[in-house]
């Protein structure tokens, strides 16, 4: 079985189509960004506590929410469910202290009726969710400086740009439409976008090198058409790479519970922003540098 | 290069690998693989020492010099930190909580990691541990009185030299008592032998403590001297009891007040394992209970079972016979990848699981790669081992560029990110490594061992 046996897209020729689709998309994550004055942070990076309630039916969300709200400030209830039939509900509170741990615990005796049981819980601080962010920030940036110097030691430091736009680009993307979606940023969301820069990363770099070898093999080739053709050449292998890790992402997504469920939904939407890219993101900005240089016509 | 395949070296390379499985297996059998907090279940908490405190409880002059000079400033703190950290092993020690060390934490110097797996109680445990549980016992010179400024008043609105103001707790009323005792107090709490939990008279329970030797000689002299004033027992800088001295007092004492044995034991182990030099603040707390871990191991499992599942059955479909040889570099991956885990001590956490699941990720983009360009260059016309030769060589100068910028970026996971951050870095890295050695050299091992079998044919199934 084979698919894409002679693949000879002109990916390059529409590369404004698929530039106008990347630059709405990012519009809008950015819009909903400003209008919301940043992501929305987990409790992970802006403080407070969260706690784990497992109900042996459907929980009662409704009256869990009236039950905390008159006790405590700022509570979001949020009732997760997988397709194992696991009945979860997150509770969390700005305040990270002792009381609002007895307050919730109060809370949820006075509503009675079915059995649950407390299985997690978390406090933060605002000096540790300080640090946190600090570190998310560092370990993001000083990744992609750190991709960044390889691939320009190793290609061109231009070839290091193109595959950092594109990387910048998915996190972008993915953050946005967290954010449009009203989704929390936690730490395990920052360990998916990780992940997918390193994903994106792959894929533009199956795609470079083999620009590379088609340069060295046939130094009078036109870019355009040389990328075009590199492009396709690899596209079978980008497709089901691609499709394989989404089918281990949804996997989780599906499978992986409550406390992975958004990790594993940043790295659906990562994987699939991250293909998409590498072809049509870093390569076109590549070419459009070459021809700005006067590189290989 | 990968060499070309030859008999003698192909059975060379097929021990090599076997004995590479047994050593993996035999890890993976012989040693636990140990599980995190978030998977096995517990308690943890990021304590930060208020070092300052000890620094207010120096003499003011030492306190003043320690504060012109950075340097001794810091190795004041250095020191602070570490006491606090031994009283807190000792605590939970005592506690017979776990046997793993307090561990320092951040990088501000102040902070402390305490891992407590398999934990109950949290709010009893947080109790144990931020109660500074500094006893004392001081001669009382005057009170009771209604406030501070009605002792202030008594006075002449100046203390004497030598004295100072305590209270007791907020009584049912919500008021509290004041006293005026004499500094410094005649028994602290590095004066005391032992403490145990008892019931009193009236079956209340009650810690009762001894003194020490030394100590119980000078407490005698002063109780005996005193017969008929009072005295007064603090606890953290309240004020417990204010008995009357009856007779002379040799050695022990008792502290009333508990609400519960529990609490009255609570405390006999806190003055058991000595006071904290300063104060501890909760900075981050984490409850899990052993059957959620138990559920996040199940649904890590299960997912990454699934995950394997269809691509194996893709692999299969797409690749035939070369996919079994995927699926045999994909499975032999996992096991060395948790063979190197167990080797390297690590602890599997939530963050590794998914690690773990991300590597079959990469495992399964190198055989894609590396098969796909095989099919080109069968495509091209080469012969079967010439397109395995080609394919494998050109692959692997992409996947080493893959692989190392994966590696680049792990690294500085490691450097900036927490520790399950840096667990997920050191999982993905290791499954980087064991992926390079299956999916190059243990497939190309198979690809040429099938050809080998079958001399003369020379038809890839791919």
């Amino acid at each position: 079985m084979e698919f894409f046996k002679n693949a000879k897209f002109d990916f390059l020729g529409r590369q404004w189509l698929f530039i106008g689709a990347s630059v709405a998309l990012m519009t809008a994550g950015l819009i909903s960004l400003v209008a919301k004055h940043g992501p929305r942070y987990g409790i992970d990076f802006r403080g407070g506590a969260v706690m784990e309630v497992q109900w042996n039916g459907r929980p009662p969300v409704e009256r869990i929410r009236r039950a905390l709200s008159s006790r405590l400030a700022d509570v979001s209830v949020l009732a997760a469910h997988d397709l194992a039939g696991s009945n979860e509900v997150l509770i969390s509170t700005q305040a990270s202290d002792e009381a609002s741990r007895r307050a919730i615990e109060g809370a949820l005796a006075g509503i009675g009726a079915e059995a649950y049981s407390i299985r997690g819980f978390e406090s933060i601080g605002p000096q540790i969710s300080a640090d946190l962010r600090n570190q998310a920030f560092l370990a993001t940036a000083g990744a992609s400086a750190g991709m960044l110097g390889y691939l320009a030691w190793r290609y061109r430091w231009i070839y290091g740009v193109a595959a950092v736009v594109a990387v910048v680009h998915d996190t972008l993307i993915t953050v946005g439409l967290f954010s449009l979606a009203n989704r929390e940023i936690t730490l395990n969301v920052v360990a998916a976008l990780l992940t997918l820069i390193g994903y994106s990363m792959n894929d533009t770099i199956v795609v470079f090198d083999r620009i590379r070898e088609n340069r060295r093999l046939s130094p009078r080739e036109p870019l355009f058409n040389l990328v075009n053709r590199s492009i396709n050449q690899t596209l079978s292998r980008t497709v089901l790479t691609s499709g394989l890790t989404l089918l281990t992402a949804l996997s989780l997504l599906l499978f992986g519970g409550a406390v992975l469920e958004g990790f594993a939904l940043a790295l659906t939407i990562g994987i699939g922003v991250g293909t998409y890219s590498s072809i049509f993101v870093a390569s076109p900005i590549l070419v459009a540098w070459e021809r700005r240089t006067g590189g290989l016509q | 290069m990968i060499p070309t395949f030859r008999q003698p070296k192909l059975v060379r390379r097929a021990l090599l690998i076997l004995a590479i499985v047994l050593i993996s297996v035999y890890g993976i059998l012989g040693r636990n693989l140990r599980l995190g907090l978030d998977l096995r279940g517990g308690v943890s908490f990021i304590l930060s020492v208020q070092w300052q405190d000890a620094l207010n409880a120096e003499p003011a002059d030492v306190a003043a010099r320690l504060k012109k000079d950075p340097a001794a400033l810091a190795a004041f703190e250095r020191d602070v930190v570490a006491q606090t950290r031994r009283v807190l092993e000792r605590r939970i020690n005592a506690y017979g909580l776990s046997e793993t060390p307090v561990q320092s934490y951040g990088s501000r110097g102040n902070e402390l990691l305490v891992q407590l797996p398999d934990a109950r109680d949290p709010a009893r445990i947080r109790q144990a541990l931020e109660r500074r549980t500094v006893l004392e016992w001081y001669a009382v010179g005057g009170g009771p009185y209604g406030s501070r400024a009605e002792a202030l008043a008594d006075h002449g609105g100046l203390l004497p030299a030598g004295t100072k103001l305590l209270a007791t707790p907020p009584g049912k009323d919500g008021r509290s008592l004041w006293y005026l005792v004499t500094t410094p107090p005649k028994v602290r709490g590095s004066d005391l032998r032992d403490a145990r939990a008892s019931t009193d008279a009236v079956n209340q329970p009650v810690t009762t403590f001894t003194l020490s030797q030394e100590a119980g000689a000078r407490f005698e002299q002063y109780t005996a001297a005193n017969i008929g004033r009072y005295s007064a027992i603090v606890l953290d800088q309240k004020i417990l009891s204010v008995p009357v001295i009856e007779t002379a007092i040799r050695d022990t004492g008792q502290i009333r007040g508990a609400r519960s044995r529990e609490e009255a034991e609570d405390l006999a182990l806190n003055l058991r394992s000595g006071s904290l030099p300063a104060g501890v603040q909760v900075m981050q707390e984490r409850t899990v209970e052993p059957s959620l871990g138990a559920d996040s191991i199940r649904q890590g499992m299960r997912a990454g079972a699934a995950g394997l599942a269809a691509v194996v059955g893709f692999l299969l479909v797409y690749y035939k016979r070369a996919g079994v040889n995927a699926t045999l570099a994909l499975l032999l991956n996992a096991v060395l990848l948790l063979a190197a885990l167990s080797y390297f001590d690590a602890v599997l956490t939530l963050p590794g699981i998914a690690g773990i699941i991300l590597t079959i990720g990469m495992a399964v983009d190198s055989n894609v790669l590396i098969f796909e360009r095989i099919r080109e260059e069968l495509r091209a016309g080469k012969t079967a081992p010439a397109a395995l030769a080609a394919g494998f060589s050109k692959a692997f100068a992409t996947l080493l560029d893959t692989h190392v910028t994966t590696v680049v970026s792990c690294g500085f996971l490691f450097l900036f990110g927490t520790p399950a951050v840096k667990g997920f870095a050191v999982t993905l890295v290791l499954g980087l490594i064991t992926n390079l050695f299956t999916s190059v050299f243990v497939s190309r091992t198979a690809f040429d061992w099938d050809l080998n079998r079958r001399r003369g044919e020379v038809r890839l199934s791919i």
